[in-house]
């Protein structure tokens, strides 16, 4: 298996600060990856020292094998650390040819990258007179314009508003499909994490405590809530993949692609079925969860 | 690259209007207008004066000499503090270092500001030049050759000028890499340039100590070129004098380069 980054025995301390508590995770290549974790946690010093940013105080990272920081392991990254500040006097256009002179890539479509991110009417403008949300989404673009086998991005919705953040998701879906990049998506927000996400990693105070695939940290894969009558017929047609839950529903725990199949079998069965729903995976409770276990044993 | 980071920094520089105007353009347009300004305030001093004969390549050989003053040196600390420390202020440092490595992005900027730093006492001799033809045309005065040796004094007094001007570059990069701020590398640098200038104009020796400060042995080394042979007692030392510009230049580059790479980038 390759890994995309990996952090081996990693310490960063600021003074008294421990930033990095000799952390050691692996991120296999492929997919998007989350990493979590409260503020302090650790996440943005991670991707400073994968990026070559900031230098560890012991241990190693290394990206895809590489020694993290190299010129040779950089140039198949592409990162967005927090929210991206640009020289003010550049226009967006100017910035992405600045960035891409600075990576020697000469034969870069920036007006085609401006499209992509839906700043093609802004593109003329001063990046000091645009938005946080346009500032992000020109940071999307410097991270993939040089079409990067990792991509990096460290909270890339922090102050967004909900539309904003809508947005930026949808993008990071779209570009990571259609770039097959292996994208690192630190974030607050665990909707985003669970939507985006197919493997997460939990850090607090510097170290890893939890780490797997989404469904398995959340507890329990998503289920189909079915408010049907009868219930007792519902749950005879599931067998093993039927509970209840509560009166007058039933969980199915199926996959997504056995939902059309299972309403029609149950409406053909004369089932009177009054609402349906998936019921996702619980990630928030499971984060709160995991880093409450770790409170206490701090406190030992 | 090294190649690719100094393309991408001229192209920044050229789209920075501020800094272009300010550390490029407003010496020579400046040493322009008080040229200009000077001849009309002159001429309306001394109606009836006879016309004063222009020597271009001299106006220009004395700009040049006087291009590393602490006036001068002040627009040039303009220019290379925003190149060199601009990334600090803008927080724009965790843009470029994973693209190019942190040598290079250095090096880039000391390479960008040393071109247009040339580029701007080319501009300083040139508006001179420009001075001493509007004397002519106003004044009917006639333009007479250099006595000199044009190209080696222009090359020279060129030469050691952007020597001593690249000393107050590399000074702001060690400052503004330590610093992190472009005000704290535009004032430490023009403390130096003031300082030294005042403390090579009490000095008169040329002593060790002497030609250690950057302006004494800039001094010399014009004295040296622009002084007729026949006219000097005795040799004056301008190989230590340029050995000591060079070490300075050398010195706080590498400074810079060495401190810049072990610097953590956590809030530019």
């Amino acid at each position: 298996m390759s890994f995309a980054l990996e952090a081996e025995g990693l310490t960063k301390t600021y003074g008294a600060v421990r930033a990095l508590d000799d952390l050691t995770l692996r991120i296999p290549a492929g997919g998007v990856f989350g990493v979590l974790g409260p503020n302090g946690a650790g996440k943005s010093t991670l991707f400073r020292i994968a990026m070559g940013l900031v230098r560890p105080s012991s241990g190693v990272a290394r990206l895809s094998g590489s020694p993290a920081g190299h010129a040779s392991s950089l140039r198949q990254v592409g990162a967005m650390i927090e929210t991206p500040r640009y020289p003010p006097y550049l226009t967006a256009r100017d910035a992405l040819k600045m960035l891409a002179l600075q990576s020697g890539a000469r034969d870069v479509d920036i007006d085609g990258w401006l499209d992509r991110v839906g700043l093609s009417g802004a593109a003329d403008r001063k990046t000091s007179t645009y938005s946080v949300g346009m500032k992000q989404r020109l940071g999307l673009a410097a991270v993939f314009f040089t079409r990067p086998t990792l991509a990096i991005l460290d909270e890339p919705t922090s102050g967004m508003d909900p539309a904003g953040i809508q947005e930026i998701r949808e993008l990071i879906r779209r570009l990571a499909a259609e770039e097959g990049a292996t994208i690192i998506l630190a974030s607050h927000q665990l909707d985003e994490v669970r939507r985006v996400c197919d493997r997460v990693a939990i850090l607090a105070k510097g170290k890893l405590v939890a780490e797997g695939p989404v469904e398995t940290l959340a507890g329990h894969k998503p289920a189909l809530r079915l408010v049907a009558s009868p219930v007792a017929q519902v749950l005879e047609l599931l067998g093993e993949q039927g509970a209840l839950d509560g009166p007058d529903a039933v969980l199915a725990n199926i996959e997504r692609h056995e939902a059309p199949p299972l309403i029609r079998a149950l409406v053909n069965a004369g089932v009177d079925i009054l609402e349906a729903r998936w019921r996702e995976a619980d990630l928030e409770s499971a984060y709160l969860d995991i880093l409450q276990a770790k409170e206490p044993a701090d406190a030992r | 690259m090294l190649a690719d980071a100094i393309s991408a920094e001229r192209f920044r520089l050229l789209k920075d209007r501020g800094t272009l105007f300010w550390g490029v353009l407003f010496a020579p347009i400046a040493g322009l207008a008080l040229n200009i300004g000077g001849e009309l305030f002159a001429r309306s001093l001394m109606k009836g004066a006879p016309p004063i004969p222009v020597d271009l390549v001299g106006r220009m050989v004395k700009a040049l000499a006087g291009g590393a003053s602490p006036v001068v040196g002040l627009f040039v600390l303009i220019l290379s503090t925003a190149v060199l420390a601009g990334d600090y202020r803008w927080e724009t440092w965790r843009l470029l270092t994973p693209r190019n490595g942190r040598v290079n992005l250095l090096l880039a900027k000391l390479a960008t500001v040393a071109g247009a730093v040339a580029v701007s006492l080319v501009l300083y001799a040139l508006a001179a030049a420009l001075g001493g033809l509007f004397s002519a045309a106003t004044s009917g005065g006639a333009l007479v050759p250099y006595r000199g040796s044009a190209g080696v004094d222009l090359i020279g007094t060129f030469a050691v000028s952007w020597l001593q001007l690249m000393v107050l570059v590399a000074l702001s990069a060690v400052v503004g890499v330590v610093t992190r701020s472009t005000m704290g590398a535009l004032i430490v640098g023009l403390v130096f340039a003031a300082v030294q200038s005042i403390l090579a104009s009490q000095l008169h020796e040329p002593s060790l100590k002497a030609l250690a400060i950057p302006a004494f042995s800039g001094d010399l080394l014009k004295t040296v070129l622009l002084t007729p042979r026949s006219v000097v007692d005795e040799p004056a030392p301008w190989g230590l004098a340029l050995g000591f510009l060079a070490a300075w230049l050398a010195g706080l580059s590498a400074a810079a380069l060495a401190l810049f790479q072990r610097q953590d980038l956590t809030r530019e």
